[in-house]
């Protein structure tokens, strides 16, 4: 299914919360594959910290490493409704697993909002040609630096060529990825506006990479990547873009509107399995599910799921919309950042919920609730954070300039995972 | 998917917020206080609903129990929209001023049962008096409540006799919007408690009918514009031809309350008011921030301020899709009783929070009741949206029973 598609149905004309009739089949393929193949080895992942051989290869039959690749770069050219509804489906079948796939992932993303047409086509042809292979975002600092904003990671012009040094911390997928679009302070005077962008290979000399521990999201295979005296091409320097701050800006956003649409996912699994839970579990002669403040309480939990998605939904389609000039791009922004912090929260409650429900037994490893209650509370780190969303929309709301430098995620106001 | 307004919904939209914000806002005080609507003014609302097409969200009453063919949009698309438009118009008309929403003229709630249960010769009788309003306006009301049964409908005790050609009601009806003015009011009383449900008989019992009285009118938090009265029958006697879709469509299962589910999308529409009047609170404290706190106070104090906009905002916006989802969904004709009652839940509270949250902000300003200053109005309004058409808990047990298998009731 190609953007072109998407785009060519009648706009404005009337409101409709259903998917195409193409979308729908991809929907229905992608909730199989996450059924069959994701949900029933949730913890194979998580102790692989990434996805079993086989598993990978059924996902990349599938084309679902090339999902964030442009049509005009070789992709599906997917419209954003329909990334995110794939989205929803494979995180309800595991939401860790969505960190897992191969693909340039939140690469393309930033590839594709930074650059022009043709070297976007340039950084991601390996990717089309390889469709088993990974890329990274090394965007985040584990601390601020005292003496000017930006970043500790400098780049250097010495000779004819960048000279990278510092380290990136919080990075997916660092470990696996081919390739790196490392975040570094090119004119340390220039604050945070100095910061540019490079695409490095990861085999070049200098690099090396320290993976961590985290809290959940295991398959996401976390990071630091370290860079010494790391040299690079002018070609791979990308801060030339014109409104670059204003594209960082949408390719934060955008990346956290797929994190939105995850914790959609999560609530779904969290839910489903707790709802099958209360119905068999019994206690004083009935079904547990048969008490009021049990069954209210799922209740109030399917609210959360039916307005994350539409939320994230209607989200994703003002980007759709903006794309083709239909939306003004604050609008798309608001409904965005509303979004991700409403589906953050929910996914929170969701995963809190599911265990309390399970009581004792939901703390358990025997149940994957456990699982998704960790995992809710790293994907309100990944992104953007749920404070960080909402300051967004009062910017908006308030009429504001969007500074990025005070809207993006770094060590001076809460860090995420790219 | 789409999510992009009509033009035929944009336009309606922007018609109703400049005639709320110039017109209804500032006299909105004045009808609290005075607990009504002048009828002046009321019959210029009828004259410009009539000119909107009759409907544009300006009556409580859902398009979905209304034919096709009156639905208005049947000619510029297959399928309708009408339900969310009237949820469009609703919400706008609510950001200006609920309590005038509910006292316009017209069948009211009352409209859709006669609408799906009537017999031709009942819905062409109580309808008429509203096809001509320039002279004379009317209402009709809707009578179920009782002192001692709300949604458990099963537990009503009004009840009713046959004696020849007429039916005898007994029994008292509490909290009915519009009941002391309203030319007709469906009044539901039973022939036998014992039998539950099926005992159930529906009358229009209409204004002067011996036996037939009001009561109290009540003194309420909010919405006070708005009348809601206590209806007395004593010995009432009814003329059989008022038994709402005649003595027939009792007999059966597939008549009087099968008919009766087919209105059970007044949730979403009340649900959209709910957010009409936290969106009306929200913006006040927006633009309250916007004018003082921003001019005058640091960064770090308003950060937090900002936050807590933040969260009141997109709490509106999810009961916002939720609801329009409601009524999108019976736009396509697909039950939506789950989703309806989901609607009425998540947009009460979200409301609700909207106005206390607005009031904190705002601080004791908030609190001040001044023409132009609607925020405190808001707060006593709100509250009951959370509590009418069913209170929150009751949207959850219609939620439970549709969500955890073999759950009938608790």
């Amino acid at each position: 299914m190609h953007r072109g598609e998407d785009l060519g149905r009648a706009r404005g004309t009337m409101i409709d919360f259903a998917p195409t009739e193409e979308q729908q089949a991809l929907q229905e393929a992608v909730r199989q594959f996450a059924k069959t193949m994701l949900a029933p080895r949730i913890r194979e992942t998580e102790k692989l910290r990434g996805l079993a051989p086989e598993v990978q290869a059924a996902a990349i039959e599938m084309g679902l490493s090339l999902a964030s690749i442009p049509e005009s770069s070789g992709g599906p050219g997917f419209s954003f409704v329909t990334r995110v509804l794939l989205e929803e489906e494979l995180a309800a079948g595991d939401p860790a697993a969505t960190y897992g796939l191969a693909g340039p992932g939140a690469f393309a993303l930033a590839i594709a909002e930074l650059c022009d047409e043709a070297r976007c086509k340039q950084f991601l042809a390996p990717f089309v040609e390889h469709p088993d292979r990974f890329g990274a975002v090394a965007w985040g600092e584990a601390k601020p630096v005292d003496s000017r904003g930006g970043f500790a990671t400098t780049a250097k012009w010495i000779g004819n060529s960048f000279t990278l040094e510092g380290t990136k911390s919080y990075v997916v997928g660092a470990s696996r990825a081919e390739t790196l679009l490392v975040f570094a302070q090119v004119d340390d005077a220039a604050d945070w506006n100095g910061v540019g962008a490079f695409v490095v290979p990861k085999h070049v000399h200098g690099i090396s990479i320290e993976r961590v521990t985290t809290l959940g999201l295991e398959a996401a295979d976390v990071a630091s990547v370290r860079l010494e005296h790391v040299r690079v091409p002018r070609a791979s320097y990308l801060n030339e873009a014109k409104e670059w701050s204003h594209r960082l800006l949408r390719f934060f956003v955008k990346n956290a509107l797929l994190v939105a649409a995850r914790c959609t996912g999560l609530q779904r699994a969290a839910i489903e399995v707790t709802r099958d839970y209360v119905q068999t579990r019994t206690a004083f002669g009935k079904p547990i599910g048969h008490f009021q403040a049990v069954a209210f309480n799922i209740s109030d939990r399917f609210i959360d799921l039916e307005a994350s998605r539409a939320m994230v939904q209607r989200a994703a389609f003002l980007w759709d919309a903006v794309a083709a000039g239909q939306a003004e791009e604050n609008e798309a922004l608001l409904a965005s950042a509303r979004a991700i912090g409403f589906a953050q929260e929910a996914a929170m409650r969701a995963g809190n919920d599911a265990v309390q429900l399970h009581g004792g037994a939901g703390f358990m490893r025997d149940y994957p609730v456990e699982k998704y209650m960790r995992d809710a509370k790293q994907l309100q780190v990944c992104g953007m954070t749920t404070t960080q969303a909402d300051q967004l929309a009062s910017r908006i709301e308030l009429g504001l300039p969007l500074e990025w430098s005070l809207l993006v995620p770094t060590a001076e106001s809460q860090n995420v995972f790219v | 998917m789409d999510f992009l307004l009509s033009d035929r919904q944009k336009t309606l939209r922007e018609g109703i917020r400049g005639f709320a914000a110039n017109v209804i806002r500032p006299q909105a005080l004045s009808w609290d206080r005075n607990a009504g609507v002048p009828e002046p003014f009321l019959k210029q609302m009828v004259q410009m609903a009539a000119q909107m097409g009759g409907q544009l969200g300006v009556s409580l009453e859902p398009a979905v129990a209304r034919a096709p063919d009156e639905s208005g949009e049947s000619g510029e698309k297959k399928k309708s929209s009408a339900n969310l438009t009237a949820l469009i118009g609703a919400e706008e008309m609510a950001w200006g001023d609920a309590g005038l929403l509910l006292c316009l003229p017209g069948p009211g709630l009352g409209g859709p049962p006669v609408r799906a249960s009537g017999t031709p010769e009942q819905k062409e009788r109580f309808f008429g008096i509203f096809k001509d309003m320039s002279e004379t306006l009317a209402w009709g009301a809707y009578g179920l409540t009782e002192p001692g049964a709300g949604s458990d409908v099963a537990g009503i005790r009004a009840s009713c006799r046959k004696e020849g050609g007429e039916w005898v009601i007994n029994g008292r009806k509490c909290y009915i919007t519009n009941g002391a003015r309203a030319a007709w009011t469906v009044v539901f009383a039973t022939i036998d408690p014992a039998l539950g449900r099926a005992g159930h008989r529906a009358f229009v019992v209409e204004k002067g009918t011996p036996g037939f009285g009001v009561g109290r009118i009540e003194e309420k938090m909010g919405l006070r514009a708005s009348e809601t009265a206590e209806l007395v029958f004593e010995e009432c006697r009814v003329p059989e031809a008022n038994l709402l879709g005649g003595e027939e469509s009792y007999q059966s299962k597939e008549g009087f309350m099968t008919a009766m589910k087919t209105f059970d999308n007044t949730r979403p529409l009340v649900a959209a008011m709910a957010i009409g009047i936290g969106r009306a609170a929200y913006e006040y404290a927006r633009d309250f921030v916007k004018e003082r706190y921003l001019l005058s106070r640091s960064i770090p104090r308003y950060g937090a301020i900002a936050e807590r906009l933040a969260k009141v905002g997109r709490q509106l916006e999810a009961a916002r899709m939720v609801t329009w989802r409601a009524g999108w969904m019976a736009d396509q004709g697909i039950p939506n009783a789950k989703e309806a009652s989901m609607s009425k839940a998540i947009a009460g509270q979200a409301a609700i929070g909207a106005c206390i949250e607005a009031i904190d902000i705002c601080g004791a300003e908030g609190t001040i009741a001044h023409d132009h200053q609607l925020l405190e109005k808001w707060f006593r309004d709100i509250k009951v949206y959370d509590i009418f058409e069913g209170t929150g808990n009751i949207q959850r047990i219609v939620i439970s029973k549709r969500v955890i298998e073999g759950l009938k009731g608790f």
